[in-house]
Order: structure tokens, then sequence, then C-alpha cells
């Protein structure tokens, strides 16, 4: 099968798990989808709030392809998010000061990449010095985020008044600048854009990144051409967390503006389906991306109209991957290869 | 009693199998030869029932058997013993033994009764099991053994075997062959994939040659000689590569009483003292699992060694490694021909500028390594498990003398490849001699060391035992 063939599947595919989907909840597939499509693009307000949405999944996303390459299966993008966007806050209530303009928001951003990377390092240290599988530990360490998310919303990074578990806001002259201020949309998109082109570049365009897919695909071979392979799985799988901090960064600074324990709304998991989807491609990234994001916006607007609610992504990001898994095992089928 | 009849069978564009038709007799052991590609293997899965040929049958006594059907061939009596074995590496042998007695996945499991049988045949074919322990903890050799006996405890009246002495050492080969005249003894028809010429020539009473998926020639081995049957293979007889007397530099890579450990902590290789001058080819041989490997990896650098000293007019050479298994070390699968290419060419300062890799000047390096090293590929980007074994073989040996090492470790660099990729690999191994590398050459192949070899260690028990000059007595294919 080609790759044309594969791609037209594949998009088939989506749409029929979007009705099989909406099937199953009961609703009606004409108005449901129209209602989908007419919350994902149906005006400037639309646009931006998937293009809003899509923003953190294509960072989130590239965390995980950088990973995966490298056969290290960070699934604790989600605790990453959460940490960055904490080391973000902590910078902005203790060091960076609002006065500091652009620098600020670079601090900020520098401070998320910082904060996901850190956290991913704890499980990189325990692949390679310990040999905890990363696909336990990342995972596992997204629900101590998550609590220390918690504690810290209702705790040392509490807002002033200390009524509700959340954070004060965000000067605004740290925040990222909207294209419209009424609207979710934000420069941190062109960030995204940027960071998928890097990673493009860095995956397949250098001699790191190379080593790197190597790694991923073999790490025997890394080892007999003498690669320094264990730091190589160290450097991508804390690339990967950087990353996916950065995404909690941007959407702090970006959307949010504070800090509260609905922060997360599960972005760093659906990474996962993003960068399945994208075939684990930096540039396909921000394809499935979109995608998503369209999904999740579109779905707010469905959820405002039926009982479905926001859950039907979740239940089409589930049913992606399965059809996904199931698409790979057709046209990745082992070629037999002859008498050997 | 076995017979094919015009089986024809394609993989996507590539006609493995074209109009092949063969009989296999009872009380005969029949040897099926052909190069690398040739459709040997395909043959042979499409009488077992494990591929459904496009087109043919097979027959068993006269009656055609259901084609693409492993079970049901197992039932009427058709057994294999895989070239990569079909063992559970986490059972014990007796699970694994009774796993292959089972026909259906329901109602309890009793290991013990269910070996029972297979135990016994093991037995009277002069082998001994122990049927607790692990089958991932057992030698190569033993595992073949179980899975012979798996095979036979199926009441196999046939039974075939895809290339079972790859992966032997030379006493296990002629224990096998003990076995295999047994088995044909009792009246059974025994077929034989085999790559080595001499191996073909001692066993086998019938021969069939295979080329290009094409049926080229049967005949009694009485009739044909060796020369006659690497004609049919091959088309025209290979050249034999010829050696030149050595001719030693001055550099030197000297061990003194070298201790290696392995995985394990253990002393894989006991106090080694040797020295592989420029321009000298010194080979290692032995039994497998001897402590061969560790002590190549330690001479590649990767083991912890200390006791290497590299001599005369060298700084330190980068030692090039080709390692044993092309597939769990050797290759990358997953990726192309190009990037498996270019592990070995990072390097090479031509292919990339600063961090970054020059993908203009890497296509047309890969380009000219595929065609200089003859490497049979449509396309650069092709996945590289899409190639066959040869041809693998052959990615990893450009790409390490394409940088014109100074010294070169090679572990086993033939093992299952055909006459003519073989010979390719000898003669560029023999090629990097004569610009000045030194090379060490583990190999468990008798042949191969005698060929190429200035001088020759044989290790055993993480031993260096004796030194002999090229030329020991094995006799030559």
């Amino acid at each position: 099968m080609n790759r044309h063939a594969q791609a037209a599947l594949t998009v088939c595919g989506l749409l029929a798990i979007l009705i099989l989907s909406l099937l199953a909840f009961g609703l009606p597939i004409g108005k449901s989808l129209s209602l989908i499509f007419q919350g994902a693009f149906g005006d400037p307000y639309a646009w931006s709030r998937t293009l809003g949405k899509t923003t953190p999944l294509i960072l989130c996303g590239l965390g995980v392809v950088i990973a995966w390459r490298a056969g290290l299966y960070n699934i604790g993008g989600e605790g990453q998010f959460v940490l960055g966007a904490l080391m973000s806050a902590c910078w902005a209530k203790w060091l960076v000061m609002p006065g500091w303009g652009y620098a600020g928001i670079l601090a900020l951003l520098v401070a998320s990449c910082v904060g996901g990377a850190l956290w991913a390092a704890i499980a990189a240290w325990l692949y390679i010095k310990r040999g905890v599988e990363a696909v336990i530990s990342t995972l596992l360490l997204n629900f101590v985020a998550i609590q220390l998310l918690e504690y810290a919303v209702s705790g040392p990074l509490q807002e002033a008044k200390r009524q509700v578990p959340q954070t004060d806001g965000l000067a605004e002259t740290l925040m990222l600048a909207k294209f419209n201020p009424q609207a979710d949309l934000h420069y941190g998109v062109v960030v995204a854009v940027l960071v998928a082109v890097g990673v493009f570049i860095y995956l397949f365009r250098t001699k790191d990144g190379f080593r790197l897919r190597v790694v991923g695909d073999n790490p025997n071979v890394a080892r007999a051409n003498r690669f320094p392979t264990s730091a190589i799985q160290f450097r991508s799988l804390m690339l990967s967390g950087g990353l996916c901090g950065l995404a909690g960064g941007v959407e702090l600074l970006g959307i949010t503006g504070y800090l509260g324990k609905g922060f997360p709304q599960q972005l760093g998991f659906l990474a996962i389906p993003v960068a399945l989807l994208a075939g684990l491609h930096p540039l396909w990234v921000l394809l499935s991306a979109f995608y998503f994001g369209a999904l999740f916006a579109g779905t707010q607007n469905l959820a405002s109209f039926t009982p479905a609610g926001t859950t039907l992504v979740y239940v089409i990001q589930g049913a992606a991957v399965l059809g996904l898994v199931g698409l790979r095992y057709w046209t990745r089928r082992p070629r037999r290869s002859e008498a050997d | 009693m076995l017979e094919v009849r015009n089986v024809a069978k394609s993989f996507g564009p590539l006609r493995a199998l074209d109009d092949v038709s063969a009989v296999f007799q009872a009380g005969e052991i029949h040897a099926v030869l052909g190069e690398n590609g040739a459709g040997k293997s395909t043959l042979m899965h499409v009488m077992a029932g494990f591929l459904k040929p496009d087109s043919g049958a097979v027959l068993l006594r006269g009656l055609p058997i259901p084609l693409g059907s492993p079970f049901e061939c197992r039932r009427l009596g058709i057994g294999m013993v895989h070239q990569h074995f079909t063992l559970v590496p986490n059972f014990t042998v007796a699970e694994n033994l009774a796993l292959a007695q089972m026909d259906s996945l329901n109602g309890p499991m009793n290991p013990s009764v269910e070996s029972a049988k297979a135990a016994s045949i093991a037995e009277k074919l002069g082998w001994e099991f122990d049927l607790g322990s692990r089958v991932s903890d057992l030698s190569v050799g033993s595992q073949q053994r179980i899975e012979i006996v798996k095979a036979l405890a199926g009441e196999a009246k046939v039974l075939i075997f895809d290339e079972p002495t790859a992966v032997l050492t030379p006493d296990e080969v002629l224990d096998l062959f003990r076995v295999l005249k047994s088995l044909k003894e009792a009246g059974k028809a025994v077929v034989l994939i085999a790559h080595k010429l001499s191996e073909v020539m001692a066993i086998a009473d019938r021969v069939t040659v295979l080329r290009r998926g094409r049926w080229v020639a049967s005949a009694p081995i009485g009739d044909v000689s060796v020369a006659q049957l690497a004609e049919w293979m091959v088309g025209e007889l290979p050249e034999a590569s010829v050696k030149t007397p050595a001719n030693p530099g001055n550099g030197r890579v000297v061990a003194q009483n070298l201790r290696v450990l392995g995985d394990r902590g253990e002393v894989a290789v006991k106090g080694a003292s040797f020295e592989i001058r420029q321009g000298e080819i010194v080979g290692f041989g032995g039994v497998d699992g001897n402590g061969q490997v560790q002590l190549a990896e330690a001479l590649a650098g990767l083991r912890e060694g200390k006791v290497i000293q590299f001599e005369g007019i060298w700084a330190n050479p980068e030692p090039a490694y080709i390692p044993q298994d092309r597939q769990t070390h050797g290759l990358a699968l997953g990726m192309s021909v190009e990037e498996n290419l270019l592990i070995g060419g990072l390097a090479n300062s031509e292919l990339s500028t600063g961090p970054f890799i020059k993908v203009k000047e890497v296509q047309r390096w890969a380009t000219n390594l595929i065609h200089t090293f003859a490497i049979k590929v449509e396309n650069a980007s092709d996945i590289a498990s899409s190639l066959s074994g040869g041809n693998q073989q052959k990615i990893i040996v450009s790409r390490t003398l394409d940088r014109r090492p100074e010294f070169l470790v090679v572990v086993n660099p033939t093992r299952g490849l055909d006459i003519r990729a073989t010979e390719y690999v000898h003669e560029k191994i023999l090629q990097a001699r004569e610009g000045g590398t030194a090379v060490a050459l583990f190999s468990t192949d008798l042949d191969e060391l005698s060929l190429l070899s200035d001088r020759t260690y044989f290790m055993s028990r993480g031993q260096l035992m004796e030194s002999m000059n090229a030329g020991l007595g094995a006799s030559g294919t």
C-alpha cells in the first residue's frame, strides 16, 4: 500500500471513528457533525479556539515524538506539562517581575522547559541507572505531578486572597500577545510551528538526531558503533519533557493566565495519539494536532447543545489509537524476507 | 513420498518460486541447494503449510495435502525444523515439548505427561534433555535438538530442515548428521536445506538445485561433483580468492594477559596474550561461547579490557567492528539502507558540516557504496529489513570498510550467507589486509579460518589454546 492510499485510509478511518462514536452516544449524526464543525471552524472565534487547543497539542506531540523516536515510551507528557506550568508559575511569583516585558515572557517559557525536562530527568535517571521502564515511571510520575499541582495551588502558590485553590493571574505584560484580545489564539502557535520545524531539522538533518533515531531503532547497533547510547537516551527524554513542559508554559502564558486544579485537561495524554497519528513525524504532528484541536473545540460546542459533553473527545481519542494500531497491523506486517 | 508439482509463489513483484516441481523419496536425504533468494526457504514453507502457493500442488503419497495449513500438515506427518527456532524461551523444555503436542488450547495441561513421548524419542536418538531447564538457558545446539524432537513427536513421515547447520559447531554438525542418517534408515523422507557444499556431499543422497526461484537440476549425489553443484547454483563458477603471503607492517595490536569480564561479571577471557600486526589476519576459532564474543568486543573497544596496547607507528587506531549477529547488533532494521550505511559514515567529515548532515552528499555517498559493494537494492531508501541476509551483511561490511580502518574486528562474517556473498565478503576482508589493516577474525567455521587467516588461535573456556599456521587440516569446499 502506498503512502497516499494510507493517508486517505487514515482520514476515512478517523471520520468513521467520529461517526461511530456519535452513534454510540445516540446522537443524530448530521446535526452533531454540523455542531462539531461549527464549533471548530464556524466563525473566527471557533478557528481561534481550535488553534488555541492545537498549540499545546503540537508541543506535547513533538515531545512524544522525540522520546518515542529514541525508543523511550514517554507517556508522562501530562506530568511534564504540569511541571512546566508550575515552574513558570513559581518564577512568575518569585523571580520574574512584570516590568521585564518580553524578557520576562522568554524567562517564563524557559522556566517551563526546565520544569518539564527536570521532571522527565527523574524517569530518565531511573531508566538508565536502575533499569525502570520509562513507560511505568513516566506514567506514575503523572499522578505525582497532579498531586504536586494541587498542593501548590492550595499552598505556596495560592492566590493572595486565599479563597480559591488557584494562583494569582499573571500580569498582562507577561502574557503571550493575542491576535484578537477577545479570542483564544495567541502567538504561542507561532512558537509551536517553529519548534516543529526545529524538531524536524534536529531529527532528520543533524548527526545528533540521527544517532537518536538509531538508538531508538536498535540500541545494540548504537552500542556496537560506540554511540554514547545512555547519554542519548537521557538527553532525548529530557528534551521530550522540556517540550511537554513548554506546552504547559505556553498554555499558562497564552490562555489561562493562572494555575488551578483543572489546568491540565489531559492534553499531555492526548499528545500520544497526536504523535501516533502523525507517524512520529514532527511535521505531520502539526496536522494531527490540528485534527484533535478541532475535535476538542467542536465537541465543546456539541457539549453545550447535547448531553454528550467533551467526553466524546476522549472516546474518539481512544478509538483513534485502536484504529491506528489496526492500520499499522495491516500496512506494516513484516514482509517475509526471502531465504534468510 | 512427498511431491511438489508446478508450485509458484510471488511476494509482490518478486517471483520467489516459479513453476517448481520435485519429488522427495522415503528413506532418502534430499538436499535442496541454492543461493540466498533462490527460493529454498519459500519452497520448504510451502511444503510444510506455512505458505500458500499461488498455484501448484503438494502431494503426500499421491494425495494432495491442504495448502497453507501448517497444523494440518503436521497432523499428516510433515514436520519442519525451522532455521529460526519456534521455541518459547521462557518455557521449560518439557513445556515446549508439550506445547507441540497440544491439539487445542482448551482443557488441562500436564507438561510432564505430554512431553513424555518426545522425551523417549530424544532418548532413542541418544540425547538427554533436562526437561526442567528453561530453553533460554540452553545452547543453540540443544535448542535445535528440541526443535527436532518436537517435529518427530508428531509422527512425522517427512522432516524438513531449514539450514540446520548454520548455527551449529562442527561437533554438533557431526551429531546432527548421525541423527539425519538414523532418520533416513527409519524410512523417513529427510529434506535438508544447506549452504555448504561439503556438508551436502557428505550427507545427502540426492540434490535439487534452485536458482532465482526456478528449478535447475535434480540428481543423485554420486552423479555430481562440487564444481557441478556450484555451477548449477550460481550459473558460473565463482573464482576462489587467492591469498598472497602476509606483508606485515610495523603497527601492532598487542594484548598482554588480557582479562575480559562477561555480562554477568564472570571472567570470560582469562589472560590472553597475542599480537596482531598491520597487514595480517589473525584468526580466533573454537566452539561458540568460549569467550570469543567478549574478546572481540574488548578488541573493538566495547568492553573493559585495559591491557590492549597499540604499538609501532600507530596512535590509538579506532577499531572497526563487524558484529556477530547482523540483525541484533549490526542493523537498525526499521531504518533505510542509506541510514544504515550512514551509521558508519558519521565519522566521515565530508558528510556533515558542524552538527548538520549534508543530505545530498550522503545520498551520493550511499549510492556509490551500494554500487561498489554490489548491494542488491532497488532504492537507497528501502527499509533494511526488506533485504536478504547477504545484502544485509554487505551493508555492514561496506560501511565498516569504507572508513579504511587500521584495525578491524570481525565476528562470523559469513554465517548464513551463500557462496557468492561469502566469496565477496572474504575478498573484501583480504583486500583490507592488503591495504595494511590489522584484522582479528573470529569464526566458528574452520574453512573460513584456514582460508583467510595468517595465524590462528583457538579459544576454549576463555583461554587461547594453541597457535597454528594457516592451512590447518580442514577439508576445503
